[in-house]
């Protein structure tokens, strides 16, 4: 937890923050509705739950930070400055998507908001923001990463090789563990035998902490202490978030192995509702502003998929085009 | 302009040294490569020279090596990663395949690495220090793959196959690296990727190859021309990927009776490719069926008496040659 009040940050940063998870919220909602209509390409895989993770720690970073988003990082995307329209275009396999209608759902990212483009292959991005951080701290740039990772991803040997990796040239990135319980339909117990998987730490020689993966105040406030702290003292941090998984792995997936009660326990603790009622309760966010915003995101995001839909689709002709650069 | 005499291996290292003279955004590392000079000692000196920041060791850990190097090339720089051994790839192989070839068409993102891989046996490296694995890298889209036979070539070849801007598999032949000398000049063009050469002129038959074998198929065509007087043309590809089809169907317009040759194993190699451009564009030209001598389907042995069972040369070649022209 950090030392600091949730006053040490303008009610800007605060809304930008809600606005991030209920934009997240908005849209996967809306891509769940089009799976279960059939009016969408391929698969559908949601951070629902899960937002305050990535809305967080993407709207304390720097501009010069890097990201290695994973599957339930929606608001990884919009943190950084994804629009709307561009996740529509991606979902729909539209010509004016970030991948051109090269890869689906999860698989984008954006050069320009340091977003890498996660591989399905789970823990190899996870090098890859390192290398990245590496090659931006060479150019003089005091970037710092962030790579997320799931509960059941940290028993590759890609976790292992990247963690020790950054461990040992003291690449300033925190891995970010967000344990949500189960593994597709794999839960922590048949996963893992460490007590908690912040544990690692220690055999790595890196620090390891622990936080509330639901509360986006008490994140946001200490994503950016450690970052501020990686910065100016370069090293890796393993970092473990409570939060839990509150669909199937993807909508195809009716997620019947899942307790019920330990749905219900995380229901009570959606992320989106604690942070609206502790931003209100401190006078930052009143709660007419966050329904304001809640209307605006929900129009943004019928406008956006009204506006990629009617976009076209990759011309078969331009298959080949872009295997190879040209520089 | 003065000449110097050089391995394959000085060839290469001088190729690197320019490299890291003259662009600054070049980096060198892998397994043991600093002070120690790699395990053939391919980097002898360059950390010395060039300093801890620019080549330096790594944990044995393929998969975050080649993955931070698509992190580093997707910022500006241009990795250059050795492996130890290219049989030791295989435990990163996704990083290649999924990672590294396709950015480019899925992102946009220029990936400009290169793996520098050292292949081939014929001196008792058994199962797992000895293979020949460029079919597998030439299936990856995205990928190019160059593996040189001389000294002259390897150093132009690896100036090119830095400064490309895409993912490129740089195999070295571990046979050739102290066995093969050749006087040149000691200033050099980069040779481009994509041409193969014809490295000995014939009009009775052709052979197509690269590596250590385009040594083995001279010395075998040395031989029937002093024996038989055939004429043996012996084109080395160069590059694998993307290879020069031009080139090679010039060279059967030229002979009419074609020998693929390679070291590695002989389903689903390289050859197998070549066949079927020969058969697919040649087909009317061919005065006698497609012939390859490849190593057998087999793990690489280690008795020196199983290995040149396995292992195909210049008798080996020789017979096949002696077979095909006599059809």
């Amino acid at each position: 937890m950090s030392e600091r009040k949730i006053e040490s940050v303008d009610d800007g940063r605060w809304k930008a923050v809600l606005r991030c998870m209920m934009l997240s919220r908005a849209i996967e909602e809306r891509l769940v509705r089009l799976y279960h209509q059939g009016r969408i390409f391929g698969g559908v895989y949601t951070g629902i739950g899960q937002e305050a993770i990535g809305a967080a720690t993407s709207l304390a970073a720097g501009p010069s930070d890097l990201f290695a988003p994973c599957i339930r990082n929606m608001t990884v995307h919009l943190g950084r400055g994804e629009t709307s329209l561009n996740v529509f275009r991606q979902y729909l396999g539209r010509a004016s998507g970030p991948t051109r209608g090269r890869d689906g759902n999860v698989h984008y990212g954006c050069t320009a908001n340091g977003v890498y483009a996660m591989i399905s292959h789970l823990g190899a991005m996870l090098s890859v923001v390192t290398g990245a951080v590496m090659a931006r701290r060479r150019q003089g740039r005091d970037a710092v990463g962030v790579a997320y990772i799931g509960d059941g991803a940290t028993s590759t040997g890609d976790f292992h090789e990247a963690v020790n990796f950054a461990a040992v040239f003291d690449v300033p990135v925190i891995f970010l563990i967000e344990n949500n319980k189960f593994a597709y339909s794999t839960p922590n117990a048949e996963q893992f035998r460490c007590k908690q998987l912040v544990d690692r730490a220690q055999g790595y020689g890196i620090e390891g902490l622990c936080a509330d993966g639901n509360d986006a105040v008490e994140l946001f406030l200490l994503a950016q202490d450690l970052m501020s702290d990686i910065r100016q003292k370069p090293r890796p941090i393993l970092l473990e978030c409570d939060t839990m998984r509150m669909r199937g792995h993807g909508e195809h997936d009716d997620f019947s192995y899942v307790p019920r009660e330990l749905l219900e326990k995380y229901a009570a603790r959606d992320p989106i509702a604690q942070a609206r009622s502790r931003l209100a309760e401190a006078g930052l966010v009143a709660k007419a502003a966050a329904d304001d915003i809640e209307l605006q995101v929900r129009s943004e995001v019928d406008q956006a998929y009204q506006q990629a839909l009617e976009e076209p689709v990759p011309d078969p002709a331009d298959l080949m085009e872009g295997v190879y650069a040209d520089r | 302009m003065p000449t110097v005499e050089m391995t394959y291996l000085e060839a290469i290292r001088q190729g690197l040294r320019r490299l890291l003279q003259e662009r600054n955004e070049v980096l060198l590392y892998g397994e043991d490569v600093g002070a120690f000079g790699g395990a053939f000692k391919v980097t002898l000196g360059l950390q010395e020279e060039f300093g801890k920041d620019r080549v330096f060791n790594t944990p044995i850990s393929e998969s975050a090596m080649i993955g931070a190097a698509i992190g580093m090339a997707t910022q500006g720089l241009r990795p250059v990663v050795e492996l130890q051994f290219v049989d030791f790839g295989m435990t990163a192989v996704h990083q290649l395949l999924n990672n590294a070839g396709p950015t480019h068409y899925r992102t946009g993102l220029s990936v400009p690495l290169t793996i520098r891989a050292p292949c081939g046996g014929g001196f008792g490296g058994g199962p797992f220090h000895s293979e020949e694995l460029e079919s597998l890298f030439c299936l990856m889209p995205g990928l190019k793959v160059v593996y040189p036979a001389f000294p002259s070539d390897a150093r132009g070849l690896i100036y090119s196959a830095v400064m490309d801007p895409n993912p490129v598999i740089y195999l070295e032949n571990k046979y050739l690296y102290r066995h093969v000398k050749e006087v040149m000049s000691d200033r050099f063009d980069p040779i481009p990727l994509g041409l193969a050469r014809i490295c000995r002129p014939g009009r009775d038959a052709v052979v197509l190859t690269y590596g250590a074998m385009v040594h083995e198929a001279l010395r075998a065509a040395e031989r029937l021309s002093a024996e038989k007087h055939y004429e043996i043309m012996v084109v080395d590809m160069r590059t694998l990927k993307p290879y020069d089809a031009e080139t090679v169907i010039a060279a059967v317009t030229a002979t009419n009776r074609v020998l693929i040759v390679h070291e590695g194993w002989r389903t689903c190699g390289f050859g197998a490719e070549l066949a079927a451009l020969v058969a697919e564009r040649a087909f009317h030209l061919l005065d006698a069926p497609i012939r390859r001598v490849a190593a057998p389907d087999v793990p690489v042995p280690f008795a020196p008496s199983l290995e040149k069972a396995y292992r195909p040369d210049a008798d080996k070649i020789g017979e096949a040659l002696v077979e095909l022209i006599e059809y």
